[in-house]
């Protein structure tokens, strides 16, 4: 019987066997095909470019500068919400809590983008195939990424946890909150750290990252929050003095061929936004839809004469050219009847275009710190230079002796809508500057009612709920929510 | 059975008889006692049958002989059986058998799996050629189980089956639509109505809050899914249920196993055979919204409220006049139609089936469409004595068009309920009408504009074919091999033009292109052995399997198409926006052995045990053992066995292990992903691409354990005609792959899967059949149902898992947490309204509210309302699911009816909640003019306001409905003309029916469809989002034998 099997069976089913079973001996093999791991990766200067490249890209998301980070400035006097997130609402009116969708938005973009630039502050440094200029650009770079991210943090919640090199490495993420003292310092030393790393100015293709005076310029900004009056003066004075001049028009900042001219210290980069700044400003029926309206009350601020209102905002009876159309502006077409067209510009075909960067730091805004800090520092007419400098490039005439109500006038024409007036009603509320219960608490009417801020708790923003419960105790929520 | 005992039967069933004629009896109560008399009848006639079986003998005699099929086809492997003894014998591969018994009165058994036992006493004859007729009895059922076929009556494991013949012909683009009510145990969700939708099935539960789709073996080609399979060429389908049926699937059997088998040809003459049908369906229901005038009146009304100037678009008259019901203008009459060619037959050698389909379906939206055409070669061949070939093969090609109707964003049916009623379809100039007239009126494009402008396809052309070799070594061993292929490309093409009219507008044209390959091989040789040794009756199948997945695939898009013209929608001619390709590799590498012992057919156990290599987990981990056992006791074998009624009683205990792997491979490395883009330069013209960490890595990460034990209860009564399963299970899904969540300081990366989780799942599962023919009256009653409890029992440690959320208000839903089931709805709990101030000042501080808001209730008792108020408010679970199936044949007419239902369950009706939020500029459902206008309007429907100070509509049990629902899913009636006329046509059969498809639903639920699916995997689901609801289909068919 033995005998049997084996001469006529055997042979066939090895035949089989060896034939067809041989064919993948490595089946259970596997590649990573298109993507490095992280051993596999840091090897060059191209790679720490690459990763740089990485921390920008999630300024352009919607849960960062593409929507919601404006949205922390709908609490302004200058804006109405408008659109149609139902979330922005109790936002803008204070009356949000905790697990409320916009507080949360940012959240973790900004720490994304924190992580990114540790990991170039981690591994970078042992990459020995680089050059050495390339290797301080990218250093500073991510020095200033962290220093940024963390200054987007501190005033928006206050202290946050701070989340560094080690705690990277040791995959320690769940840490408590650091006071903002502690952020603030940590910002301090990583823009000190991005100023002696960075260079002067960028060749014409990288254009867009920050470079010494984009650190400079936050780290005067920095100062004036903490009432340093010398150190927003000396760092800012360091863009003032340096390769960073005001732009000859105003809109140059605001057109997609000029936008990243040297006045331009830094910018969440345009081109192609998926999620769309362009589309959140503009009104529906120009194929936007429809947010962050102005109100009237910033629109009677502009002086008679003053450009920056056109600018600015588009008001009944504009006409606007919209590719080969020229189109009057009606008040229906938007909620208050004014639209914020900053970003707004459009294509050749009339549609709207979506390349226009969202200005985050401008010469013209380090200007007026400075000029703030020595009028605080030294009272009036300390900052006349630096404020006429902003009034001159739109030809309107110079102040002279100016005090805190010529700057706050000048800063809310000049920087509306890029995200400034909330904060800055909040920093001299704290000064004594101005009672901002006071002015968010008068009747405007329909679209900037009466509303109700809270000392100190609105002061910040809530930390978002699903962190306080996901952190199980250890992040501790804002004082008042 | 003994006489005597018969007797006292025979006595009771006269008194019974005499009931049944007594007047006072209502008419169910006869039809009852009809029905028991029906089997006492037949029960008294096999009793009579079994005292025959009373005879001695003397002299041995020996007897050859062949037993064939009844076409006549040789069965190798047939046994003979002398009666009341051990004294058996096998036929060989012709037929022939040779058993020596005691004597001339002796009787012979005959059997054969799958067909009716005979007996044939010896007498004068020493040649006895027996034909084994096929058995549609249930006990003989064969039943397919892992590499082998096992009896009905010896199964120890929970298996369900049904037979493509119970689903033949219905109106179902997929296989996986069939199996939706027709077992216990077995759920199918079908994810929205659209043609050539998916379903999602749940064999047992949720096992997981990841991939938990059960495994498909397509004639012994383990597979993810049946798509493009052509439903009507299936013989049967199994699902294995529990543990021990399952494990010799084991990494990949979690989640049950879905066993299809593909019909084959049968030995005899050319058989042809061509079914076709065709018919049309339309949408079931619309919802009620508001026209025009009440439109404008309602939304003047929440200015009055708020005490702001009334916007004047809603005073302009020109608005105001009805024109359009949009849901009327969407939905139209759409169509199906199938054809089938099936040619079949064979001889001794070689038996063959070819067959040919075509199916299209065009939906009740129009663009809306699927069709696939298919061709299936399946043979089967004895080239030598001890050497069989088998194949099968299967091409489909099938395409689908869809829409978007799972978003509150920009969904085509979402929109059609809020487009605004006032505005024309077309204005007189021919264009389409649009929001950009106002923004008041939302952003919403008039959404027959894009249908208009759909342009999108996808064609997915799949081969599934094997080849299964089988040597026998010698009557008992064999040697058999499976190669197998499965191969698939999914085309996938689309293109939108530039949107500048309507609110919504798409500034850049653009076309995207992708193509997705996946290739898998299948290598499998394994031994079966099958021995009876006087009482033991054991086999024994082991083997070795290995199977390849090779994914590649690459996507293009272009923009700035210069021209629209659908002739010039090439990639080629835009700009190059951009372009990926990838590639990926997985690997499954196993053995596995099973054993199946029988004694004295009364005691049963099998054994299973399969070892796994995945290439999805880190060198180390990857191997996975899953073993599983089960034991059955044929209870009514015994001697002592004597129940009234009652012929068949097993009752079956297992317990085993299974893997699932089902996860995102390359889990054990941290990955860097390059595609981040950036532009720099003076203008942004400078693109550049970033590299960041997308992974964090778990060299640890390993299988997902289910632990399932399983009981059950096999029962026959009156002759087996009417049969009952019961199984109860408990279903332990360890180290589930969860990935905790991410603390947001991590950032945006996903944390790495962690084996963590726990779920369990426990449940009862009953099947009832009842069957039986009156002349030339058969019917037959099926009906199954399953009672599944999910709980989730560990997570990370406190923490829940999110879901994603609803609509412009980002609105959390659901929410898994421990202890209870996955994606339960969380949110607030509501107490009627407000009517007073005073009803505000006595209640919880709750911002903003004014009278005519909802009132929540202070679920924590902190005197004031926030989120830390929310509460699971209802599961989308159901208690219960069942099926109902009824089939009565008399003469040439025949009828079959199928219903399903789910009771027990909730559906979040998100689309209800923001079509009564007025605050949003859309189009709202007609219950609100029930809204609270005063006090004691409404205590239900909060007045109308365009502020959202209380959230009068954020998450809470206001929006929580009852799904419950009983559907007849199919009723068909056909009638088959008499052969002798069809005979003189020349046709062999002939048969003409009309089907309805989902004819009526009996539900409580106030959208469109109360089956709803998955929206977010397992972790949201019946949230209504206005979804593709099924249509309701009426068909008219032939079936045509030559």
């Amino acid at each position: 019987m033995i005998n049997i099997i084996k001469n006529r069976y055997l042979l066939p089913i090895a035949c089989l066997s060896f034939l067809v079973g041989s064919c993948d001996k490595n089946i259970l093999d596997t590649t990573a095909y298109g993507e490095s791991t992280s051993a596999t990766f840091w090897r060059n200067g191209d790679d720490a470019v690459a990763a740089a490249n990485a921390m920008y890209t999630l300024l352009r998301e919607e849960d960062s500068y593409g929507h919601n980070e404006n949205v922390f400035d709908n609490c302004a006097d200058d804006i109405f919400r408008a659109g149609d997130h139902g979330y922005e609402e109790a936002m803008e009116n204070f009356t949000m809590d905790a697990s409320n969708y916009g507080v949360r938005a940012g959240w973790k973009n900004k720490y994304e983008m924190i992580n990114r630039a540790n990991a170039v502050l981690i591994n970078v440094p042992g990459i020995e195939d680089m050059d050495e200029t390339l290797k301080n650009r990218v250093l500073g770079e991510a020095h200033f990424i962290r220093a940024f991210g963390y200054w987007r943090f501190s005033v928006i919640y206050g202290g946050v946890p701070l989340i560094l090199e080690d705690n990277i490495i040791e995959s320690n993420f769940n840490v408590p909150k650091a006071t903002l003292a502690e952020v603030q310092a940590q910002i301090e030393s990583d823009l000190i750290a991005a100023v002696s790393l960075l260079p002067a100015t960028h060749n014409s293709e990288n254009l867009g990252r920050p470079n010494k005076g984009s650190a400079n310029g936050l780290l005067a900004k920095l100062y004036l929050y903490q009432e340093d009056f010398d150190g927003t003066i000396a760092a800012g004075t360091e863009v003032i003095n340096g390769p960073y001049p005001l732009a000859d028009n105003f809109r140059d900042n605001f057109t997609p061929a000029t936008e990243n001219n040297p006045e331009m210290l830094f910018a969440a980069q345009g081109s192609d936004w998926v999620d769309n700044p362009q589309y959140f400003v503009t009104p529906r029926p120009w194929g936007g839809w429809d947010f962050h309206n102005p109100v009237q009350n910033v629109v009677d601020e502009f002086e008679d004469g003053d450009p920056r209102l056109e600018y600015s905002i588009y008001k009944p009876g504009d006409m606007v050219q919209r590719g080969p159309e020229l189109t009057e502006f009606t008040a229906d077409l938007t909620q208050t009847g004014f639209s914020l067209n900053k970003f707004t510009t459009f294509n050749d075909d009339g549609s709207l275009s979506n390349q226009a960067n969202v200005p985050i730091l401008r010469s013209a805004d380090v200007y007026l710190l400075v000029a703030e800090a020595k009028i605080r520092k030294n009272g009036l007419g300390a900052g006349d230079d630096e404020i006429n400098a902003v009034r001159d490039r739109v030809g309107l005439p110079f102040v002279s002796n100016a005090g805190m109500p010529e700057l706050i006038h000048e800063r809310r024409v000049e920087l509306l809508g890029e995200n400034q007036r909330h904060q800055d009603l909040m920093r001299w509320d704290k000064a004594g500057i101005v009672d901002i219960v006071e002015i968010y608490g008068e009747d405007r009417g329909q679209f900037d009612p009466v509303r109700v801020f809270v000392r100190p708790k609105n002061y910040y923003f809530p930390i978002p709920q699903n962190e306080i419960d996901l952190s199980n105790g250890v992040l501790i929520q804002n004082p008042g929510y | 059975m003994k006489k005597q005992e018969h007797l006292v039967f025979s006595f009771y069933l006269q008194k019974w008889r005499d009931l049944c004629f007594l007047p006072k009896f209502e008419i169910k109560h006869t039809l009852l006692l009809y029905t028991l008399l029906f089997g006492l009848g037949v029960y008294e006639g096999r009793a009579n049958v079994s005292i025959i079986i009373e005879a001695i003998g003397q002299d041995p005699v020996t007897v050859r002989g062949n037993i064939t099929d009844s076409q006549g086809m040789p069965l190798s492997g047939a046994s003979v059986q002398e009666k009341n003894t051990s004294n058996g014998a096998v036929a060989d591969f012709d037929g022939n058998y040779t058993i020596e018994v005691s004597s001339s009165n002796a009787i012979l058994v005959f059997s054969y799996l799958g067909m009716q036992t005979m007996e044939r006493t010896v007498g004068q004859n020493t040649s006895i050629n027996v034909q084994l007729e096929e058995d549609a009895n249930f006990l003989d059922e064969v039943v397919v189980v892992g590499y082998g076929t096992t009896a009905k009556k010896d199964v120890t494991g929970a298996i369900s089956s049904i037979k493509g013949d119970d689903f033949k012909n219905l109106p179902i683009s997929g296989i996986d639509k069939a199996l939706q009510g027709r077992m216990a145990g077995v759920q199918v969700v079908p994810n929205g109505g659209a043609p050539g939708g998916s379903v999602a099935i749940r064999i047992r539960g949720t096992g997981t809050v990841n991939n938990s789709e059960p495994l498909y073996v397509v004639d012994g080609i383990p597979t993810a899914n049946i798509d493009g399979v052509n439903p009507n060429d299936i013989e049967s389908i199994q699902v294995l249920k529990d543990a021990s049926a399952s494990a010799i699937y084991g990494t990949r059997a979690a989640n049950g196993v879905v066993i299809v088998t593909t019909r084959k040809g049968k030995s005899g003459k050319l058989n042809m055979s061509v079914d076709a049908y065709t018919g049309f369906s339309n949408v079931g229901k619309t919802l009620d919204v508001l026209d025009a005038p009440t439109l404008a009146e309602i939304k003047r009304e929440r200015y009055a409220n708020d005490g702001i100037p009334v916007n004047p678009i809603w005073q302009d008259a020109q608005y105001q006049t009805q024109l359009t019901n949009w849901q009327d203008a969407l939905f139209v009459t759409g169509k199906t139609q199938n054809v089938d060619l099936n040619l079949s037959g064979g001889n001794d050698y070689s038996t063959y089936l070819f067959g040919l389909g075509y199916y299209n379906e065009e939906g009740i939206i129009e663009k809306s469409a699927a069709d696939r055409v298919s061709l299936r070669i399946n043979s089967d061949h004895k080239i030598k004595e001890w050497l069989k070939i088998g194949q099968t093969m299967s091409l489909s090609s099938r395409t689908s068009n869809g829409f978007n109707t799972t978003s509150a964003q920009n969904g085509l049916i979402w929109s059609a309920i809020r487009f605004h009623p006032g505005l024309p379809i077309k204005d007189s100039d021919g264009n389409y009408s649009s929001n950009q007239i106002s923004g008041e009126f939302g952003d919403i494009n008039n959404p027959l504009f894009e249908v208009d402008i759909q342009d999108a396809d996808r064609r997915d052309t799949r081969l599934l074919a094997n080849i299964t070799p089988e040597i026998s070594i010698t009557p008992d061993l064999k040697f058999k091999a499976n190669f197998g292929v499965d191969y698939t490309i999914l085309d996938q093409r689309s293109f939108r033009p530039q949107v500048l009219n309507q609110i919504r507008t798409t500034n850049e044209n653009s076309a995207n292109r992708s193509y997705d390959e996946q290739f898998s091989f299948l290598m499998e040789y394994f031994l079966t052995y099958d021995k009876i040794f006087g009482d033991h009756r054991i086999g024994v199948v082991g083997g070795y399997t290995q199977q390849s997945f090779d994914y590649q695939g690459f996507s293009a898009s272009a923009k700035n198409l210069p021209d629209e013209d659908p002739s010039q929608r090439l990639l080629g001619t835009g700009e190059l926006n951009n372009m990926g390709e990838y590639k990926a590799h997985d690997g499954l590498e196993s053995i596995f052995g099973r054993v199946n012992y029988s004694f004295m057919d009364k005691y049963l156990l099998t054994a299973t045990v399969r070892s796994d290599e995945s290439s999805k987990f880190a060198e180390g981990n990857r191997t996975g053992v899953f073993p599983a056992f089960s034991l059955g006791w044929r209870v009514s074998e015994e001697s002592f066995f004597d129940v009234p009624f009652m012929d068949n009683l097993k009752v079956t205990g297992g317990w085993g292990e299974l893997g699932n792997q089902n996860i995102d491979r390359l889990q054990y490395l941290a990955r860097i992903s390059r595609g981040q883009r950036y532009s720099l330069g003076l203008d942004g013209s400078v693109d550049v691409v970033g590299a960041n960490q997308s992974s964090f890595a778990n060299t640890d990460i390993s299988w997902e354990t289910v632990r399932m034990t399983n009981f059950g209860v096999d029962m026959g009564f009156l002759d087996n005609r009417l049969t009952s399963n019961f199984n109860y299970f408990i279903k332990d899904t360890d180290d589930m792959l969860l990935r905790p969540p991410v603390i947001g300081s991590q950032g945006s990366n996903p944390s790495p899967y962690l084996n963590i989780g726990k779920v369990r799942n426990k449940g009862l599962e009953v099947e009832l059949n009842w069957q039986d023919t009156k002349g030339d009256f058969g019917y037959s009653l099926g009906a199954n149902a399953s009672f599944v409890k999910n709980e989730v029992v560990k997570l990370v440690s406190g923490t829940f898992l999110g879901s994603s959320f609803y609509g412009r208000p980002n609105q959390e839903i659901s929410r898994t947490y421990e202890g209870h089931p996955i994606g339960t709805f969380y949110g607030w709990r509501t107490d009627g309204l407000f009517q007073t101030q005073a009803d505000i000042d006595a209640h919880a501080e709750q911002p903003g509210a004014v009278p005519g808001d909802v009132r929540f209730i202070d679920i924590n008792n902190d005197n004031v309302i926030d989120d830390k108020d929310r509460e699971i408010i209802g599961s989308p679970h159901p208690k219960m699911t069942y099926g109902i199936n009824a089939s009565a044949n008399y003469k040439g007419f025949d009828l079959t009816m199928f219903f399903l239902g789910v009771a027990g369950v909730d559906i979040y009706n998100a689309d209800r909640m923001q079509g009564l939020d007025a605050s949003y500029p859309f189009n709202l459902y007609s219950d609100i003019t029930g809204r609270w206008t005063g006090p004691g309007t409404s205590n239900e429907i909060p007045r109308v306001s365009t502020l959202r100070t209380n959230l009068n509509h954020r998450t809470s049990d206001l929006f929580i409905e009852k799904g419950d629902f009983l559907r007849l899913k199919n009723l068909t009636v056909g009638y088959t003309i008499p052969s002798d006329l069809t005979d003189k046509i020349g046709l062999s059969r002939l048969r003409f029916y009309v089907t309805g498809q989902n004819v009526f639903t009996i539900t409580g639920y106030s959208g469109f469809d109360p089956e709803l699916g998955l929206t977010d995997g397992n972790l949201q689901q019946n949230v209504d989002f206005a979804q593709f609801p099924q249509a309701r289909t009426y068909l008219l068919g032939a079936n045509i034998g030559f």
